[in-house]
């Protein structure tokens, strides 16, 4: 009966509660899209490297090495000799090893040198492995493979030739070895979408004519010459390592940051990984800080319809009283109204999340590499939804007290 | 973390080994850790822990008390069911055990035999020319910290039933205060901190 009045009641002022609803849904999808947003963040940052059991560098911070190793953010503080390299890749718990030489950069890009294994190896988003979107995985010396937004940023396609520019920042090129671009990644939304990929040997090819940090000048071995040359590396930056046996990762950890010859670091990428978010997730307590004050917001401008609606209800609230309706009736009444607007804003806010997530989920992706999935909602979600309900409820009180106060005696007077 | 001092120590170059690289070990007061991988049915732990968590002092055991404590302290370390409490569903038993304490200087010897003269001063147990000891004792309260090292492997039955570990090990050892736990499992690594207040991990966001 209540029930029935309540939602005739609502009916009855369709516009306005209408505008409530709306506010309520859209701050509730803002702070569901947020809450997925965040978690979505998480993942994927956590799937930024998968299937790797070691990262192993200089000694340093953890942080530092995934960063510089992962991320391509910073720089190592030192190289790992060859030597030490060979002594970790030739001990029996060590199934793969892949190196990694960091240092050169194509324009904004960093040029990283590895191994062919790389790409059988290097795993992101629970186990994906790296596809080539165009072309192949390179086959010469001076073949290279680019991330996606590489070739989108600088608009390259396979076959174009580049050139890699010495260190970082520097206006010294190796012109004398360009590179040709083999292929081109599909995007990842990991690191590797701005690398610029070349073989191991192509970092030392490029090299030849220099010492300690300078072209000789004057010497140019030409391009023939330097294929004929043997290359291996003197030291690499650092190592993705995988273990026979999850059992011996600890005791392989512990060898290589034991190891007396060199000082070396081996750590957990999932560790790592979650030591950095733990740094970077404090963005993401205050943006859903923001987002639930929305939902106050929302609740709060609901309230104050009610309030607003109270006067134009005057006569009604009387009438219902002077037809034996008891104040408690009046406040069950309002309180119910005000339930019904906050569970319709929140379901519909919902509604709103999944229909917007399912149409710019894959565009989410491709531009930001973040992959958010349309699952069912979450007992999380839910929780949410009642709490949004039960919040209702409560700022509702504060008007429905006051017309079960008032209800009778001033609905009665005639004040126009 | 709050309260507890964070000790870098020096390991002193050997006169033999002067051209010999240095390296310095973390070691914090408090503050033990523990790793575990679980691979099918199989568990591997291991766990490092002050020797002021373990025993409440760090320096080389002389008195009888000392070493009873040391004694009883590697005893207790090598049931690691009674301080690592795994849900009995799993039904987990050891297959192997080794607990020991070591000292900084021999920690870092593991397998550099040509050390042990010079670094003999340093073992805590297992000692025979008490007299060299003594020379020593000073220099070992000096900088002598030591931690216990224990590793386990267990079998487990029914290794998707381990949710939860529950740190019996703060209740046998007052002096530890928290515990950095690591833990692969098929998903990958995970780190955790358990704190005496909280003496429980659960793990089922690993599988």
């Amino acid at each position: 009966m209540i029930l029935r009045l309540a939602i005739a009641s609502l009916f009855a002022r369709a516009l306005t509660v209408g505008m409530t609803i709306l506010a309520i849904a859209l701050s509730v999808a803002l702070f569901l899209a947020v809450e997925k947003v965040r978690t979505g963040a998480k993942e994927s940052f956590a799937d930024t490297i998968s299937g790797t059991d070691l990262i192993v560098g200089a000694r340093s911070g953890s942080v530092q090495l995934l960063l510089y190793s992962v991320f391509r953010i910073g720089n190592a503080t030192n190289n790992v000799s060859w030597e030490s390299y060979q002594d970790i890749a030739t001990r029996p718990d060590v199934e793969w090893i892949v190196p990694i030489s960091l240092g050169d950069s194509h324009r904004q890009f960093r040029v990283m040198g590895t191994t062919r294994a790389f790409f059988d190896h290097y795993k992101y988003r629970q186990g994906r492995s790296l596809e080539t979107a165009d072309g192949v995985i390179m086959e010469d010396l001076f073949d290279t493979v680019i991330g996606a937004d590489v070739a989108a940023t600088l608009g390259y396609s396979v076959g174009d030739p580049i050139v890699v520019a010495h260190g970082l920042a520097s206006f010294s090129e190796h012109k004398n070895q360009p590179f040709r671009i083999s292929g081109i990644l599909a995007k990842t939304g990991t690191p590797v979408d701005r690398t610029v990929i070349v073989s191991m040997e192509a970092i030392e090819a490029i090299h030849v004519d220099w010492r300690s940090g300078a072209q000789i000048p004057g010497q140019i071995t030409p391009v023939d010459v330097i294929r004929q040359m043997e290359l291996t590396p003197k030291a690499i930056t650092a190592a993705l390592v995988g273990v026979e046996s999850p059992l011996q990762t600890f005791a392989l950890q512990r060898a290589i940051n034991e190891y007396r010859q060199e000082p070396l670091l081996a750590v957990l990428p999932g560790v790592a990984l979650q030591e950095l978010w733990g740094i970077v997730g404090v963005a993401e307590t205050a943006l859903l800080a923001v987002s639930a004050m929305v939902v106050v917001t929302a609740l709060i401008g609901m309230m104050a319809t009610i309030f607003s609606s109270l006067n134009e209800r005057r006569r009604e609230m009387a009438i219902f009283r002077a037809m034996g309706a008891r104040p408690t009736t009046i406040l069950g009444l309002l309180v119910l109204e005000a339930m019904l607007m906050a569970a319709l804003g929140a379901l519909l806010g919902l509604a709103l999340l999944y229909a917007g997530l399912s149409v710019a989920q894959p565009m989410i992706d491709s531009a930001f590499g973040l992959w958010l999935p349309v699952t069912a909602p979450s007992l999380q979600e839910l929780w949410v939804i009642l709490a949004v309900v039960g919040a209702g409820a409560i700022v509702s009180m504060v008007p429905a007290v006051r017309a079960y106060r008032m209800s009778l005696a001033d609905g009665m007077m005639v004040k126009t | 973390m709050k309260r507890t001092v964070l000790l870098l120590l020096a390991v002193n170059a050997a006169p033999a080994l002067a051209e010999d690289t240095r390296q310095l070990d973390a070691h914090e007061h408090g503050v033990g850790a523990l790793n575990i991988a679980i691979d099918g049915t199989t568990v591997a732990m291991e766990f490092h822990a002050p020797g002021a968590d373990i025993v409440g002092f760090e320096y080389a055991a002389e008195s009888e008390a000392d070493r009873a404590a040391v004694d009883a302290a590697v005893a207790t370390l090598a049931r690691p069911l009674d301080l690592f409490v795994l849900p009995a569903a799993a039904a987990c038993s050891v297959t192997q055990a080794s607990a020991e304490l070591e000292s900084e200087q021999a920690h870092d010897d593991h397998d550099h035999d040509a050390h042990k003269d010079h670094d003999d001063h340093a073992e805590h147990s297992g000692h025979e020319d008490h007299a060299e000891h003594s020379d020593h004792t000073e220099h070992a309260e000096e900088a002598g910290h030591s931690e216990f090292h224990a590793e386990y492997t267990l079998t487990c039955a029914d290794p998707t039933a381990l949710t939860e570990i529950s740190f019996a090990y703060f209740d046998t050892f007052e002096n530890a205060r928290e515990l950095e736990v690591q833990v692969i499992a098929g998903s990958g690594a995970q780190a955790f901190e358990v704190e005496r207040d909280a003496p429980t991990l659960g793990l089922r966001s690993l599988f």
